[in-house]
């Protein structure tokens, strides 16, 4: 069985990729309009909404990033793993009611056409908008560069592409990717999103029966290599404090309903009344899938701590090193597939907000009206926008590690306070509302153009948020109320 | 009595963001131990190992432990303000204070666990980690994870009663009706 392991796991990668590029093809055949392509008519069923929710919120970072930091740094990083039940319980309570609410009464495709549709302003649709392209332009060039840096890793271990370049591992990863985005709109995204999302649970699960079994002991041999040895990183806050593991929880847990290709998701479902059933099934998702994230990270530290392994050559090797070493080879092409899955079921969704953004809008905060043929520069946007994403991946080092750091603390500062307090107080301003996105991309940006360090490794994205967070709350509170349009206040009602 | 009945969520929101906000403005501009945020592991490139926990936390003391309780009173709020006020009864109030005095509860056992551990370095190591790392697995988690059956068990009683449905139901028809019109 060991000496067919690369065959299986092309094998388990390229009946993944095939699926996606059938559902693709499925899915063109249902998409007629715009609104088809931007939010699948908002006729989503609950096991749908829910897998897209979870998948897209655990991207490639948790299967590679994750357990990478663990290995690293200790157990730190899980702070952003364990505020997750909070995360959407902040979306399901705050947002996913009257954003769906919004979504029926205001026809909106977007998250900026909520915005718009709640505080009356083009400048602040026009402010989201923009923050979303930046957000995901950074985003979408991490997700498209660690997909070719899988792919090419699966692929120079066989005799036939022992050469494969990073730019054709780009070029195949990306045709896949923009085939099926272009040809099914949000309708591919999401029904690939259910298969993303189950081989994200099988993978997760399997795995952690498979870590557990690395050492006699089981996961106490671990902790106790790691006890033995230092000690802090096998403690909740891990060797990085409680500073940076605290602000990690306030940013990852308050700030995930800040998400727009969460967000968006939440205005998909058929019915309402689902949501009491998607918030639990997607909170399961994510656990079980997330149990890899912290499985992988504390075995491979340990061999490595306890001389019984090989240090890695980088943090992000310790997945796939965990794969190629103690996982049976079907496991691993499994968790391959899963990986690309939970890259691409994030990059999907990106790519959708994005090219929502470039065409509906930002023309609509301009002109005062969306482009012609909505369908058609859609298609056209998704992939420009894949296109620029790449390049960008290939070609700025430093383009990509400042747009992709700007990604989630972006989002969540510039649009939680905005979206998730704003659509539950109605209070909150138009003024409010761009003030506090402003400050948020000056604070984020000026953080990562002068990369200052912050004192104990405090994320700046929680810095930012916070910051906007207040503003948005005392510079709405000195205005006086403006009454709202009379659909909008009944929404905010209910 | 008059002064609190004017008290609403989003003011609450507010001075909760504040406190945060002081906090992290003392751990800002207190001095940093030199491993704050560890030290490169001796022999293992791209490593790090945590140092002395009990010198990380000298110059900032409890901070991260009252940080953590404005976040968590925070979190709760929030939620509270994702229910209707003419929604929000005796039993809904009942469940939030139990609900945050929960979570609160497994701050409290993480955080002096944690305390316990860099003070004499002794641990139990229960469900394969250590106790204090327990408590941030199973029980951060968990906590907020109540909120979240709250929201399934009660979902037709606060978050979208029959009657929301219907009168949400006659929303959609009147603004059809009003586009059919125009």
């Amino acid at each position: 069985m060991e000496e067919l392991r690369q065959p299986i796991i092309l094998g388990c990668v390229a009946a993944y990729m095939g699926l996606c590029i059938w559902v693709g093809i499925w899915a063109m055949r249902r998409t007629k309009s715009a609104g088809d392509f931007f939010v699948a008519g908002r006729g989503l069923g609950p096991v749908v909404v829910s897998l897209a929710v979870f998948s897209s919120t655990l991207s490639g970072f948790g299967f590679v990033g994750g357990p990478g930091l663990v290995y690293a740094t200790g157990m730190s990083s899980i702070w952003m793993a364990v505020c997750s039940a909070l995360g959407y319980a902040t979306g399901f309570y705050l947002v996913a009611k009257r954003i769906r609410m919004v979504a029926e009464v205001r026809d909106t495709m977007s998250l900026p056409d909520v915005v718009f549709a709640r505080y009356g302003s083009e400048t602040a649709r026009l402010l989201t908008a923009g923050t979303i392209l930046l957000g995901v332009l950074g985003y979408l060039a991490t997700q498209i560069l660690a997909m070719a840096l899988v792919l090419q890793s699966i692929l120079s271990a066989t005799e036939m592409f022992a050469d494969i370049s990073l730019l054709a591992s780009v070029v195949i990863s990306s045709a896949v990717l923009i085939f099926y985005c272009v040809t099914g709109g949000i309708l591919a995204s999401v029904y690939t999103d259910l298969v993303q999302g189950i081989v994200m649970i099988v993978a997760g699960a399997l795995v952690v029966i498979t870590a557990a079994s690395v050492f006699d002991g089981g996961f106490a041999e671990a902790t106790n290599i790691m006890l033995a040895n230092d000690g802090e990183d096998i403690m909740p806050f891990g060797t990085l404090g409680t500073m940076a593991s605290l602000s990690w929880y306030f940013l990852f847990g308050l700030g995930l309903a800040g998400q727009p290709h969460v967000a968006t998701k939440m205005m998909m479902n058929r019915s309402l009344s689902d949501n009491r059933v998607i918030l639990p099934m997607t909170v399961l998702g994510y656990v079980v899938a997330a149990m890899l994230w912290v499985s992988i990270g504390v075995i491979m530290r340990a061999l490595v701590i306890g001389d019984i392994a090989l240090p890695l050559g980088a943090a992000d090797e310790a997945a796939p090193a965990f794969l190629s070493t103690y996982a049976h080879p079907l496991l691993a092409g499994i968790v391959f597939a899963g990986l690309f899955a939970a890259i691409m079921s994030t990059a999907d969704g990106f790519l959708n907000i994005g090219a929502a953004a470039i065409i509906h809008d930002i023309p609509k905060a301009i002109r005062g009206r969306s482009l012609n043929n909505e369908l058609f520069w859609a298609r056209t946007a998704t992939i420009v926008l894949s296109v620029v994403a790449a390049g960008i991946a290939l070609y700025s080092d430093k383009l990509v590690g400042l747009l992709g750091a700007f990604g989630w603390g972006t989002f969540a500062a510039a649009l939680v306070p905005v979206v998730l307090i704003g659509l539950n107080w109605k209070g909150a301003t138009a003024r409010g509302a761009v003030v506090a996105i402003a400050s948020s991309l000056a604070i984020n940006f000026a953080i990562q153009l002068w990369q200052i360090q912050i004192p104990y490794k405090m994320s700046g994205g929680f810095l930012a948020m916070l910051t906007s967070m207040i503003l948005f709350i005392v510079v709405s509170m000195m205005e006086k109320q403006k009454p709202l349009p009379d659909d909008i206040d009944r929404v905010m009602d209910l | 009595m008059k002064f609190l009945k004017s008290v609403q969520p989003i003011h609450l929101v507010l001075v909760l963001l504040l406190v945060i906000a002081g906090i992290t403005a003392f751990v800002l501009m207190s001095e940093p131990p030199v491993d704050a945020t560890g030290v490169p592991h001796e022999s293992i490139a791209g490593l790090s190992v945590g140092g002395d926990g009990a010198a990380k936390l000298a110059t900032i003391g409890k901070a991260p432990f009252y940080f953590q309780i404005a976040v968590i009173l925070l979190a709760g709020t929030l939620l509270y303000m994702g229910v209707a006020p003419h929604k929000r009864d005796n039993t809904l109030r009942l469940f939030f204070a139990a609900g945050t005095a929960f979570a609160l509860f497994v701050w409290v056992m993480l955080f002096t666990g944690y305390e316990h551990y860099i003070l004499t370095g002794e641990t139990r190591v229960v469900f394969g980690f250590p106790m204090p790392t327990n408590w941030m697995l199973w029980g951060i988690w968990g906590s907020f994870a109540a909120f979240d059956l709250f929201y399934v068990i009660f979902f037709r009683r606060y978050f979208f009663t029959p009657d929301e449905e219907a009168e949400f139901d006659a929303l959609v028809e009147e603004l059809k009706s009003e586009q059919g019109d125009a």
